[in-house]
């Protein structure tokens, strides 16, 4: 024992100790890499008038469950999008540790119903706050069995009419898994802004020149196009941007007509796109109305909003196009006006598609708004929205899922056509009945599809090169947040990693010693034998050697 | 998954210390005789290597999942190199009687443990993913250690000249069959596709009658000379 002792320190006595130093590092930062890994993508969050939505904590280091045996907050919730329902989120939102979301593989193959339900739970998650982390992973074919595996065993557990047994061996035998979400916790991005770009057709000069005779410009009654570009939904993406895409088309198709002198209208036609939707409370267009020296809002004939022009995600969405105002508009306004040239334009040339009108108080106790409209009624500009959608509160005004794309560029067409006609029609004072928009400034799929994949101002250009090639007077506000009391705040979101252990809970290791242990006495033994057995084969040997030995010693003899 | 299960795995590595423990080596003090064969065992893995990198036209990646006969019989001919590995151990590593066996076999079998099975058992069975394959792993290590003491033992009687002439084609076969294992043993559980669990208890079967076969043929010749 004492010789064991001595050879055990003679290790350490020589070079080993410091190839330890060197090795132990290495040994203790190689880690284990053979889960499965799924790329996943956060949750929004944001601020707006000091409210906070979206969900807030992101790092996620804990056991997954499914819907329907998850407990406590040291549980995180495995489910698909379509198996949620309002309640359960509610549930989870207060007690669950996080919450990993599977997406559909493709939405438009759903059924209207469970649509209706999607955007539903897509509406319910963007209007609070959800204080624990949630994950969103698209369609995933291993994580769609991990699911499965989660929920199924859950299934199998739940069998009560089992012996104590069989309880005890599921326990053992349970395969569990262990989900962890490497997202860095998302701190208020400090350079939050919100850009607004305005732009807008001045009459070529031969109108100016003749307008200069009865004075100035700008005393041009204007008429103001404005959408809102969303930049995120319920993830960190770009959702269907179709007014933006309609407004620039309207943008395109106009400098087409102003270029021609025969064709300058009695009014001044300016555009506004900012990055701030319903989500933002449309902070965008409340900038830039605050803006004190804002020379473009003189003479305001109306302002016409862009808002949902068409259903991204709806099966059978009525072929109506719906005037939100805030208040009746009188007989003779501009509004009224108009509205009469949109009804008999869309009867023209809108197919089936209808134009009614909804007329919707502000409420000015509630924070935030419905219409981006609204914010310019409040300042007495005459204002109203056109929209595909009745209710202000519709989930589809905020949605990330969208149909199939060239259906909706069909319906974007016929929109885009009725709106570019009627404001034709009111600008140069024609009858509706006549076709403006046709033969080379026909509208067409080329005028809209370029501009459905817009990005923010932020991201690349291609609005300000847009508005630049076509527009004058093009500016660009940002909205900041105010230090002290942000109206609006945004985060640092990265798409995480997502990675699924599969584990053993911790009676099956206690389990495994045990059997381990009795593996090893059984080995114990057999060794401990083993020299008994050896004496046990040679004594066998001896024998049978001894008799062939004698065997061969008789013939000797005989011999 | 955890450290314990990584102590767990360890400790299915049990057997080589009772191996060492029980088997008398640690009364002779034979520590360092086992860490130089261990050295021997490095040794002769890095000339196997040199060699098949320099002569060896490797394809591994082409198929992976797939048992190639030919590759495998190439691969097994430059194992030969072992035979000659633990020969040296034999004729360098002075020592009596059966504790020189076993110094070989355990010394060898114990290197080739931490060597190949010591990586991959601390990063992966550390990790949080549970897998059986380390449990595996180590339950094979087992079965090795059985098989390399058989091996020794073989090569012993294989240069032993006062061997029982009728005796030497015997060994030489079962020498022959340990070295191939990788060939026939392999081919033959691909082919049957068996579970990685009956395939364990079918290389410790396979094991324990060339180790039986070894043992008889010993005891013979180890009662002969005396010893």
């Amino acid at each position: 024992m004492l010789n064991e002792v001595d050879s055990f320190a003679d290790i350490f006595r020589g070079g080993l100790p410091y190839c330890l130093l060197v090795a132990l590092p290495i040994l203790i930062l190689v880690s284990p890499s053979m889960a499965s890994d799924f790329q996943v993508m956060s949750m929004t969050k944001f601020d707006v008038n000091g409210e906070q939505f979206g969900s807030r904590s992101s790092a996620i280091s804990l056991e997954a469950k499914s819907l329907y045996t998850w407990s406590t907050g040291r549980h995180c919730v495995l489910a698909r999008l379509l198996d949620i329902s309002v309640n359960d989120l509610n549930k989870i939102r207060q007690k669950a540790g996080g919450l990993i979301i599977m997406l559909p593989k493709d939405v438009t193959a759903l059924n209207d119903e469970v649509k209706e339900h999607v955007l539903m739970l897509e509406q319910q998650m963007l209007s609070q706050a959800i204080p624990v982390p949630v994950y969103f992973a698209p369609f995933n074919p291993k994580l769609e069995e991990i699911l499965k595996d989660v929920t199924h065993t859950a299934i199998d557990n739940n069998v009560e009419n089992k012996t104590a047994f069989g309880q005890m061996l599921l326990l053992v035998s349970a395969n569990g898994y262990h989900v962890t979400v490497d997202g860095q916790n998302s701190a208020a991005n400090k350079n939050s802004k919100i850009p607004v770009i305005q732009g807008e057709f001045v009459p070529n000069q031969f109108v100016a020149k003749h307008m200069d005779n009865s004075g100035d410009g700008n005393s041009l009654p204007l008429i103001l196009i404005t959408a809102s570009l969303k930049t995120f939904g319920i993830i960190n993406d770009y959702p269907l941007n179709a007014d933006s895409a309609v407004t620039m088309a309207l943008v395109e198709i106009f400098s087409k007509l102003h270029s021609m002198i025969s064709m300058s209208p009695k009014y001044r036609l300016g555009f506004l796109l900012s990055d701030s939707g319903l989500l933002l409370n449309f902070q965008g267009s409340k900038k830039w109305l605050e803006i004190d020296d804002n020379s473009v809002l003189q003479n305001v004939e109306f302002v016409l909003c862009l808002d949902t022009i068409t259903q991204s995600l709806g099966g059978n969405q009525p072929n109506v196009l719906y005037m939100h105002v805030s208040k009746p508009p009188k007989e003779k306004t501009s509004i009224s006006n108009f509205f009469k040239i949109l009804k008999s334009v869309s009867a023209q040339h809108g197919g089936n598609l209808t134009v009614e009108g909804v007329h919707k108080k502000i409420n000015l106790a509630d924070s935030k708004l419905s219409w981006e409209h609204e914010r310019f009624s409040m300042k007495r500009f005459p204002a109203f929205t056109l929209s595909s959608v009745k209710n202000p509160s519709s989930p589809l005004r905020t949605t990330m899922f969208k149909d199939d794309e060239s259906q909706i560029v069909t319906q974007l067409i016929t929109s885009a056509k009725i709106i570019a006609e009627s404001l034709a029609c009111y600008m140069y004072k024609i009858d509706p009945q006549s076709d403006v928009f046709d033969g080379h400034v026909a509208i067409n799929e080329n005028n809209i599809l370029p501009y459905l994949g817009l990005r923010s101002i932020l991201q690349n250009n291609d609005i300000k090169d847009g508005f630049e090639k076509y527009l004058k007077n093009v500016k660009i506000v940002y909205d900041k947040p105010d230090a002290r009391e942000p109206d609006f705040m945004f985060y640092n979101g990265v798409d995480a990693k997502l990675n699924v252990y599969r584990v053993k809970p911790a009676i099956f290791d206690l389990f495994l010693t045990f059997v381990i242990t009795i593996y090893l006495s059984t080995i114990y033994f057999a060794i401990q034998f083993f020299p008994r057995f050896y004496d046990l084969v040679s004594a066998k040997l001896n024998l049978s050697m001894r008799s062939s030995n004698g065997n061969a010693q008789n013939a000797m003899k005989r011999k | 998954m955890t450290l314990y299960h990584f102590g767990n795995c360890v400790a299915l590595l049990m057997p080589y210390y009772f191996t060492y423990k029980y088997s008398g080596l640690s009364e002779y003090g034979a520590f360092w005789k086992c860490v130089q064969a261990g050295c021997i065992y490095i040794f002769t893995q890095l000339c196997k290597m040199l060699v098949l990198a320099t002569f060896f036209y490797s394809d591994n990646s082409s198929n992976s999942g797939e048992f190639n006969f030919f590759a495998e019989i190439l691969r097994c001919s430059v194992d030969m190199a072992d035979l000659l590995g633990f020969a040296l151990i034999l004729s360098r590593i002075p020592g009596k009687g059966h504790s020189k066996l076993i110094t070989a076999g355990l010394g060898w079998a114990t290197a080739e443990v931490i060597l190949s099975r010591g990586i991959m058992l601390w990063v992966g069975a550390r990790g949080t993913e549970f897998s059986w394959i380390y449990i595996q792993k180590c339950l094979e290590s087992n079965v090795l250690l059985v098989q390399h003491l058989t091996t020794a033992t073989l090569i012993w009687l294989f240069t032993r000249h006062d061997l029982n002439k009728a005796l030497k084609p015997l060994v030489s076969i079962l020498l022959a069959v340990t070295i191939f294992k990788g060939v026939w043993l392999e081919g033959l559980l691909h082919i049957l596709s068996i579970g990685p669990w009956s395939a364990i208890a079918f290389k410790a079967l396979v094991a324990g009658i060339i180790g039986f076969c070894s043992l008889n043929i010993y005891a013979g010749l180890a009662q002969q000379i005396g010893i």
